[in-house]
């Protein structure tokens, strides 16, 4: 039976970028770097909201930069929407586990609007062109996580735990779905994939289990009430959950675009 | 009566929820702000920056706090900033004292950057620019007092170009020389190797910001 089969294939990648982020320490040499840019195994690979700043801020084109950087968007493009935070990102992981906490404690019942991550990554370009700070790699909770594995400075995490706690406390996964900048860039990049999660009306007993596992659940809305032959493709975090859950198959991998 | 005071709990709840989450949001904009204007790490003290690093204003715009630099350095000279450097926080930079930059000649740090924070347009050695070594503390210096150190300069990379020795008279004995070390700037790198190896407690030579050359028609 198809036990959360996706739920540990997301954990297991999950991890191993942990484990990828601390390699260096053991003298491997197959990854160096952080998520804001990296070496695997001898892959460049860079942030492209990173790559972005740099560009506004510092008025320097550095082509090897801007072609690994395009590898991710690129690669982030085939797997569609907020993939990146729904396996890859390690403060994804964390507010994850927040979110279960803060299901049993039935606080932070509250939802913001997905859009918000769209002001936030304006705000952060807007930022690095007028002023050269690279903002979200200053506040980037996900760049804290990786020097706190790679060099052990522990005392950023704490901005890190307050965005845990406030996941916790104040509303659902609010950092990662509506303040989070690279989620919302992600999520620009991603609502063009042609991979997509499909649904299949037909299918569907309107259960709403898949509604009580979803993050986004604003990207199943269409679907259920309108019958969209597809999840909306953007902010869907490609955590599969939903397939996981439907007694009735009716959530399906979907390549193309329908309508 | 019960209603009512089931409302304003719920209400109550609602309130405490709402604060905490503009608590949340002037916390993100005020660490926002705070990053923006509080350029610690351009207006405090001097970061000694790993070689090639642009200017500080550029190179802070152009770094990407990825670590690759102090990964691929072999000596662990390349530490990371903590938040103590503002604006800076994840920069990398080197403690001379703790480990100077001992100037690898295929410089790994400038080959590891990805953004171009580290200027790989710089290939020699003699070409970098982090620094210029500075005495301080020119009684505690050993040398200038009179004994025979010399430590600074025997262990400069550059030695009798960056650091020279220039003896005179010791006036004070009447009899000894004075082996004066003595720093020129336009050849100094600012590596850090003579703030390391300086023998003092507390060491009288310390990489500084770098003075350009000044432009000028006083020669004789």
């Amino acid at each position: 039976m198809n036990f959360k089969t996706w739920t540990i294939a997301r954990r297991c990648v999950q991890l191993a970028m942990i484990a990828l982020l601390a390699s260096p320490l053991t003298g491997l040499s197959i990854f160096s770097g952080n998520l804001a840019a990296a070496d695997l195994l001898g892959l460049p690979l860079a942030d492209p909201l990173a790559f972005l700043q740099v560009l506004l801020g510092s008025r320097v084109l550095v082509w090897s930069y801007l072609v690994s950087a395009l590898a991710v968007v690129g690669f982030y493009f085939l797997l569609g929407g907020r993939s990146f935070c729904g396996w890859v990102c390690p403060v994804g992981l964390f507010t994850e586990l927040a979110d279960r906490l803060r299901k049993r404690l039935g606080t932070g019942q509250t939802t913001l609007p997905l859009r918000f991550n769209r002001w936030a990554l304006a705000l952060v370009l807007v930022v690095a062109a007028l002023t050269s700070v690279p903002l979200f790699e200053v506040l980037s909770p996900i760049g804290m996580v990786g020097r706190a594995i790679a060099f052990g400075s522990l005392l950023p995490l704490l901005l890190v735990s307050v965005i845990v706690l406030c996941e916790v406390v104040v509303a659902q996964r609010v950092w990662c779905r509506s303040l989070c900048p690279l989620g919302g860039l992600y999520a620009l990049v991603g609502r063009f994939s042609p991979l997509r999660v499909g649904f299949r009306p037909e299918r569907c007993t309107h259960c709403n289990d898949c509604l009580q596992v979803c993050p986004v659940q604003e990207v199943l809305l269409p679907s259920l009430e309108k019958g969209a032959l597809q999840v909306t493709a953007g902010d869907c975090t490609r955590c599969m959950a939903c397939q996981e859950v439907c007694p009735a198959k009716a959530l399906t991998i979907n390549a193309g675009y329908h309508s | 009566m019960d209603d009512s005071s089931a409302d304003s709990a719920i209400s109550r709840r609602l309130f405490l929820k709402g604060s905490a989450l503009s608590a949340l949001v002037l916390a993100l904009g005020g660490a926002a702000v705070s990053a923006v204007y509080l350029r610690s790490a351009q207006a405090r003290d001097f970061y000694l920056r790993p070689p090639g690093a642009l200017d500080e204003k550029r190179f802070l715009a152009a770094c990407v706090k990825c670590g690759k630099c102090a990964q691929a350095c072999p000596y662990r000279s390349i530490v990371m900033a903590g938040g103590e450097a503002g604006v800076g926080i994840g920069t990398p930079h080197i403690i001379a004292r703790e480990t100077p930059c001992y100037l690898c000649s295929d410089l790994p740090c400038v080959k590891a950057c990805p953004s171009g924070a580290l200027d790989k347009g710089l290939q020699e050695i003699e070409k970098i620019t982090m620094g210029t070594a500075v005495i301080v503390d020119r009684e505690g210096c050993l040398s200038i007092r009179g004994l025979r150190c010399e430590v600074c300069y025997r262990q400069c990379p550059l030695i009798d170009k960056a650091i020279t020795i220039e003896p005179r008279h010791n006036v004070r004995t009447g009899e000894h020389t004075i082996m004066e070390p003595v720093i020129h700037k336009d050849k100094c790198v600012g590596c850090g190797i003579c703030e390391k190896v300086c023998v003092r407690e507390k060491s009288v030579i310390v990489v500084q910001k770098r003075v350009e050359k000044q432009e000028d028609f006083y020669e004789f």
